[in-house]
Formats: structure tokens, C-alpha cells, sequence
């Protein structure tokens, strides 16, 4: 598989235009790496709901992707990182309706579903860290 | 001491495209009139490019000696615009090159001139509007400003050979100057760009009226919040006036559907709803579908139909029609 970049993919965002490029470039790495179609889908999916709270949120931030290996396994992972104003409460940010910004609550908890692993990291005045890998079935 | 009714040059570049053939309209074209900046904002970014009564003093000073090398910077431009295919396509035959020609002359001897008021800076605006509107590249613009500065630079350092201190403060004076006319250039390209986004926006999203009272709006490419709303706008409007009471949309050809794009659908249908017309949704393939349940969202209030022509025929059959072959 030496034609995957293992080369993680910094993607900033700083507006719509961008979100679109962060999904689309995951939906085709997600497709090189030999996920399905359906599954390149709730990649992209989740990756526009992280992306979309970075721009919401913090204005601008990066997306990172990268192709990642374990035990025989290749997954991409993701990863959105802000410096933003940070997230006071995770557990509600996390709870399915649960939003600050009038919007559907369902940008973290649902990116949650969409992948295989999640994690979210958040400091007030400091910054969002949200991580998060599908693996190929 | 320049009038308000300042008059500027007809400018017409480049033989192919006569001043009547230039677009007017929204798409391609904007009115230099609409972008003009206040006096405050032209002070504001003189102080941020530290423009001062010195850097204009400098200018004016120099007025003579510019006109002294004015022709020869000119001719080494155009030798410079020649050289290249891609600037050389402006430049067809001798008549247009003499009319350039002298209409750049005006523009650099303009450099020195004074008065950098809101009469100077709709004079730039124009030219930054006529260059973009024949189709020259920001770069080759950038270029050749770059090669002006260059070509003047050297012979205003020959000029004060003897004061070379001097020399270099009217060059920096000059630079701000030219600076200022860059962004003046660059801000109505840009300017331009989202015009003309916005018009293919609008026309991206047409309401389509398919029978009395039946609606059909199909979308295409991303939908983003200014889209969702123009959209919205535009769908209430055609149902007002159309008086429709069934509104097929058709999203096949949206790329990307999240929950925001789901959120802005759903507020779309409902306020159809509340202005007494159904929307059936077509196109959602099964794989938006299923990222959408995982999601979260609850559809359970849209109607969806699997494809365009279901979804005519739902709403046909609602509005009471019944679509039947003629037999022979």
C-alpha cells in the first residue's frame, strides 16, 4: 500500500469554500483507502458537522486527515483542531440537541455515530481538539 | 485642483472589443460608481500605507523629471507586453498599441500629479474594472506594475545621482502610491468575482412551473447558507405568484447534505407549509440517507420520494391530475 500517503493533510478553514474542499478530499481518501461508497459518505458527513463547528465557533481552524494503520487495519482519521473559545461542558455539547448556536445539536453527537472512534479534547479560552478514525470494514 | 466632473478618458482596450460590445449588466461588469469609497476611507488606507503631505510633496516634485522619462518607460512596458503571448493577445494592431499607449501614458504621469482624492482613486477603479473586464490575468496586472516600479526606480536613482538620498525617498513615495492603486485594482477584481457568484447563484436555482399550481425546483452544487436562504426566498416568491400548492425539489445534484444543509431544507418546507404548499423531496440517495439517520436528523416531517419522476407523479396525483396514455 505504498501508494497511501501517510502524510497527515492540513486542511485550514476559514469559510464554506473550505468545509467543501475538507469533504470532498476526505470522501476521496476515504475512497483510495478502500472504504465504501456508503462509508466515504459518513466520513464526508462527519467531517463537515466537525468542520462546520470550527467555522460556527472559532471562526478558523484546521482539519487534519490522515491515513492510519493498526494491527493489519487502515483507517483515516480525522482530526479538527481549533483556538476558539472552547467548549465549558462537554458531556451537553456531546447530548443529541443540545446547541448554542440555534442550530440542530446534532454536529458533535452525530459525528460521533457517523465514525468508529471519537474523542474530544476542549479548554475554555483555549481551544476544541475533536479526533476521530473509521477504519475500513 | 481637479472638478468633480473630472473627464476620463475613454477607455477602450484592445481593438476587439469596442466600448458598445462591453457587458453591462450584473454578470461581469461592475459600475465603478457602486464601489466608490468615501473620503474617509480613502484617508484611512493612505494612513495605512503611511501615505503623508511628505510622500505627496515627493510626488509633485518629481512631476518634471517623470515627464522627461515617461515615453521611454512606456515603449520598455510595451516591448515587455510583446515579448509575452499571453499579454501580446491584447494588442492587436498598431492603432490600438498607439491608443493604449497613450492612455498609459496618462495613467503614469497621473502618479505625479497631486490630488489623490475620491476623483483619483474612481479614475484607478476604472482602470482596474476595464482590465479585468477584457480578461487580463491578476498576474500579468501584478507584473507589469511590478516592471513599472522597475523601470522607474532606475532612472529616477540616474535623476538624483547627485542627491541619492533624495532619489530614494521620492521612489518610496512612489511605491506607496502605486500601492495604492493596487489594491484599488485588486479590490474590484475581487469585487467582480462575487458579483458574478452571486448571479450564478440566483440562476443556479430556478422554479420551474410544470403544471397549474405544481411547482418543481431542482438544485444543483453546494448549498451553503447564503444559497439556502436565496433559495428559500426565491421558492416562497414563485409559490406566491405561481399560487402553487405542490413544490417537487429535486436534490440530486446537491453534493453535500450535513445537518445544516438538512436544517436548511427542513426550514424551507416548513415555510412552503406555512404559505399553504407541500414539498415532496427527491434525489436523497440512500447514502445521504443513511448519514443523515445516524446523524440525527428528524425527517420525519418532509415527504421525500425516491426519484424526480416519483415524486412528479405524487404530486400530480395530490393536485388531482391523472396522466394517462392515448391509446390509439
Amino acid at each position: 500500500m505504498s501508494e497511501i500517503s501517510t502524510e497527515p493533510l492540513v486542511m485550514p478553514i476559514a469559510n464554506e469554500a473550505d468545509i467543501v474542499a475538507a469533504r470532498q478530499r476526505g470522501r476521496t481518501m476515504a475512497i483510495e483507502l478502500g472504504f465504501a461508497g456508503c462509508d466515504g459518505t459518513l466520513i464526508a458527513t462527519a467531517i463537515s458537522e466537525v468542520a462546520r463547528n470550527i467555522l460556527l465557533y472559532a471562526q478558523r481552524g484546521e482539519i487534519i486527515l490522515c491515513c492510519v494503520e493498526l494491527g493489519g487495519r487502515r483507517g483515516l482519521s480525522i482530526e479538527a483542531r481549533d483556538s476558539g473559545p472552547g467548549i465549558p461542558d462537554l458531556r451537553k455539547a456531546l447530548t443529541d440537541g443540545y446547541s448554542t448556536s440555534r442550530g440542530l445539536g446534532l454536529g458533535l453527537p452525530g459525528s460521533r455515530r457517523l465514525m468508529d472512534e471519537f474523542a474530544i479534547e476542549s479548554e475554555v479560552g483555549r481551544g476544541t481538539n475533536v479526533t476521530m478514525t473509521k477504519w475500513v470494514r | 485642483m481637479s472638478s468633480p466632473q473630472r473627464p476620463v478618458a475613454p477607455h477602450s482596450y484592445g481593438s476587439q472589443r469596442p466600448p458598445a460590445a462591453v457587458p453591462i449588466g450584473p454578470v461581469g461588469a461592475i459600475g465603478v460608481d457602486e464601489m466608490q469609497l468615501t473620503d474617509e476611507e480613502v484617508a484611512r488606507r493612505m494612513s495605512w500605507l503611511e501615505i503623508t503631505a511628505d510622500d505627496i510633496a515627493n510626488l509633485t516634485s518629481i512631476r518634471d523629471v517623470a515627464r522627461g522619462y515617461a515615453a521611454e518607460v512606456i515603449e520598455d512596458l510595451y516591448r515587455h507586453f510583446l515579448a509575452f503571448d499571453e499579454t501580446r493577445a491584447f494588442f492587436r494592431d498598431e492603432q490600438t498599441l498607439r491608443r493604449v499607449k497613450a492612455m498609459q501614458t496618462e495613467y503614469f504621469l497621473r502618479l505625479t500629479e497631486g490630488n489623490y482624492d475620491r476623483e483619483y482613486v474612481r479614475d484607478r477603479l476604472k482602470i482596474g474594472a476595464i482590465h479585468q473586464r477584457i480578461g487580463l490575468d491578476v498576474k500579468w496586472y501584478l507584473g507589469a506594475y511590478n516592471f513599472y516600479l522597475r523601470a522607474v526606480g532606475s532612472r529616477l536613482m540616474r535623476a538624483f545621482q547627485d542627491d541619492p538620498e533624495r532619489g530614494r525617498a521620492c521612489y518610496f513615495s512612489l511605491k506607496k502610491l502605486v500601492f495604492f492603486d493596487i489594491g484599488l485594482a485588486i479590490e474590484i477584481y475581487l469585487t467582480t468575482i462575487r458579483r458574478q457568484e452571486e448571479a450564478i447563484r440566483e440562476l443556479s436555482t430556478p422554479v420551474l412551473q410544470l403544471r397549474a399550481g405544481l411547482l418543481i425546483l431542482p438544485i444543483i452544487g453546494v448549498i451553503d447558507p447564503t444559497r439556502a436562504r436565496q433559495l428559500t426566498e426565491q421558492l416562497l416568491r414563485s409559490i406566491r405568484a405561481n399560487r402553487a400548492k405542490v413544490v417537487v425539489m429535486d436534490i440530486t445534484g446537491v453534493p453535500s447534505v450535513d445537518s445544516r444543509v438538512a436544517n436548511h431544507l427542513v426550514q424551507t418546507v416548513e415555510a412552503a407549509r406555512l404559505m399553504g404548499a407541500t414539498v415532496i423531496i427527491t434525489g436523497l440517495s440512500a447514502e445521504v440517507a443513511q448519514a443523515l439517520v445516524l446523524v440525527g436528523i428528524d425527517l420525519n416531517r418532509i415527504r421525500t420520494v425516491g426519484d424526480l419522476q416519483g415524486g412528479i407523479e405524487e404530486a400530480e396525483r395530490s393536485l388531482g391530475y391523472r396522466v394517462s396514455r392515448v391509446e390509439a
